[in-house]
């Protein structure tokens, strides 16, 4: 390479950092949000790959308006909801979820309402202590939700079926893998529609955590939550087993990292 | 089956008796009284209330 070339690099260098921060400042991180809510990168990475995107991300996440009453009681305090991504939803929403969603952020987000999630939570936790533990069934096919799924079960002492829901497991007498459980807990009733509709088929109770994007058809018990976000999901059956082990009086020993799965 | 039997297998949603497998019976989370949501409202996803305590799902 010539010096002339070498020079023009260098040139070209300074230009790009000079332009950077002016493109920066004051405007929405480089990153599509959906794609965000989704991946749900941990903090460390993101500040990696990203440091400026990831300051102002963190900036406008925790002075955000997510629920109507600033002062409600909520199990855990709101910033850990927030820094979770709990409260984030996507750019669609459904009639069914219109009574969950405080508002929509100028980058057509929906903001799920937090102070709903978390009484949802403690519903769903007095939902769940009416039945034998063994005869709760949690469900994730989503990767995300895998391990937070089983790792609740573990807790409650339920029975998990992550992964592909194999046709059968709640109608078929004969396949192996056959059971009959009172009530079924579903990471998302998308991924997870065949084992709603054979619950649906035996009669038993759904329980779904559901974004904003979600009919809540054939549900019998709503979780409004961010259901695609790694962290978001921890943070949900970290709650809900904790609490759901309070409801049984037994002295809840999980932390919010034995639900955080290492992906 | 007696009148008032019949009465408790009414779907709190839209009150029809039911029958058949796709309906649900669960207690009531907050109050623990039974609810019964038949196939089509649970389908429809339509709103229910607890009679005793005012709970409002799904």
């Amino acid at each position: 390479m010539s010096e002339n070339e070498n020079e023009a690099l260098e040139a070209a260098e300074e230009e790009i950092d000079a332009e950077a921060p002016a493109e920066d400042a004051g405007a929405e991180p480089d990153v599509d949000p959906e794609i965000a809510a989704e991946e749900d990168l941990p903090a460390e990475e993101a500040e990696e790959s990203a440091p400026e995107a990831e300051e102002e991300t963190e900036e406008s996440m925790f002075d955000e308006d997510v629920m109507p009453d600033d002062e409600a009681d909520l199990l855990i305090p709101v910033e850990d909801y927030l820094s979770a991504g709990v409260h984030i939803g996507t750019q669609q929403k459904t009639s069914d979820m219109e009574r969950f969603i405080h508002r929509v952020r100028d980058d057509g987000l929906y903001v799920l309402d937090v102070s709903q999630t978390d009484s949802r939570i403690r519903t769903a936790a007095d939902f769940l202590a009416n039945y034998n533990p063994e005869q709760v069934l949690v469900t994730s096919s989503r990767q995300y939700g895998r391990f937070p799924a089983k790792k609740f079960a573990d807790a409650i002492g339920a029975r998990a079926r992550t992964g592909r829901f194999i046709p059968g497991t709640l109608t078929n007498p004969d396949y192996e893998g056959y059971i009959e459980p009172d009530v079924v807990v579903v990471t998302d009733p998308i991924g997870d529609n065949q084992a709603v509709k054979e619950a649906i088929t035996v009669g038993i109770p759904v329980i779904a955590m559901c974004d904003s994007n979600n009919q809540t058809s054939n549900v019998d018990l709503v979780i409004p939550t961010n259901n695609k976000g790694r962290r978001a999901l921890s943070v949900v059956y970290w709650l809900l087993a904790n609490e759901t082990l309070d409801r049984r009086g037994a002295e809840p020993t999980y932390a919010l990292d034995d639900f955080e799965a290492g992906i | 089956m007696s009148q008032s039997q019949q009465q408790e297998r009414q779907c709190v949603s839209c009150g029809i008796n039911i029958a058949g497998m796709s309906a649900a019976r669960f207690k009531c989370p907050d109050c623990g009284q039974v609810i019964f949501r038949c196939a089509k409202c649970r389908k429809q996803s339509n709103l229910y209330e607890c009679p005793d305590c005012g709970f409002m799902g799904p």
